[in-house]
């Protein structure tokens, strides 16, 4: 799904990871957010006709694709569930201001941490990991890329995150070995996700 | 394609880089480290004289290959 298509369908990630990817004039490309198993991330497309951002997998991924007329006819019919498709993209708003702040105005540390905070909480919250490990096989370029820093950078940050103990990588499994120190150097507060299960961690 | 390693640091504090970058060819890792060296400055340049702040370039035999470095002079005018 590419930015300026038209599309006729809306998905919804059922495994993987997938990333909303802009790329500058000049080439270089900023990924603006991630989206976890049980996230519809173009519901915009069903109201704006036009993409204006490319939607790419950024892991093996499996979606489920559903027609925009019959999601409508579903939202007419159903208040209930047109209120959850509107909740669900004023949260995504709600993700992409953080992001702006994070890549904008954090240091390369903080902003790794909260980031993987973000992560971790989202994907706990949708059942799909347990504890503090994810399993995460992105590369160190989809990182710098979404953090808006070089790769060497990444590579020198998660270093420092291992070596002051917060965390533990291992091959593409990430583990938040100091959870609550994680979230101190992520300066991450969870309130923008609005997620209404109590965050157990 | 090869692995080159990039350590960073000032003279004090050098992180050594353990995970390293596939990269195709020792102009494509200059290009990585000169961008982690932007980097690396905008984060940790402060006002001391004589700062230097460094991205070095290994391969994986652990040879040292290229170093790339800034300083900073910050002195009174008219010296």
């Amino acid at each position: 799904m590419r930015e300026g298509d038209g599309p006729t369908h809306s998905f919804v990630v059922l495994e993987g990871l997938v990333g909303t990817t802009k790329l500058t004039g000049e080439g270089k490309r900023q990924i603006t957010s991630f989206f976890v198993p049980g996230d519809i991330p173009d519901l915009h497309g069903m109201h704006l006709s036009v993409l204006d951002c490319t939607f790419s997998s950024l892991t093996r991924t499996s979606l489920g694709f559903m027609r925009h007329d019959t999601l409508r006819a579903i939202c007419d019919r159903h208040a209930s569930i047109a209120t959850i498709f509107w909740r669900s993209t004023l949260i995504d708003a709600a993700i992409y201001r953080e992001w702006v702040t994070n890549v904008g105005r954090r240091d390369a540390y903080t902003r790794m941490a909260h980031i993987l905070c973000e992560l971790i909480v989202r994907l706990h919250s949708m059942g799909v990991i347990e504890d503090h490990v994810a399993n995460l096989p992105i590369t160190r370029a989809v990182l710098a890329d979404a953090l808006g820093l070089s790769t060497v950078h990444v590579n020198r940050v998660l270093q420092e995150l291992r070596r002051n103990g917060l965390i533990f990588t291992e091959g593409t499994r990430f583990h938040a070995v100091d959870w609550a120190g994680l979230v101190r150097a992520g300066d991450f507060d969870a309130t923008y996700l609005h997620q209404r299960t109590a965050n157990t961690f | 394609m090869a692995r080159y390693f990039f350590d960073s640091g000032d003279r004090d504090v050098v992180l050594k880089d353990e995970v390293g970058i596939e990269c195709d060819g020792i102009a494509s890792a200059r290009h990585q480290a000169i961008e982690g060296l932007i980097d690396l400055t905008r984060e940790f340049l402060e006002d001391i004289d004589g700062q230097e702040l460094f991205i070095e370039i290994r391969d994986e035999h652990g040879e040292k290959l290229v170093r790339l470095s800034l300083s900073l002079h910050a002195q009174p005018s008219g010296q």
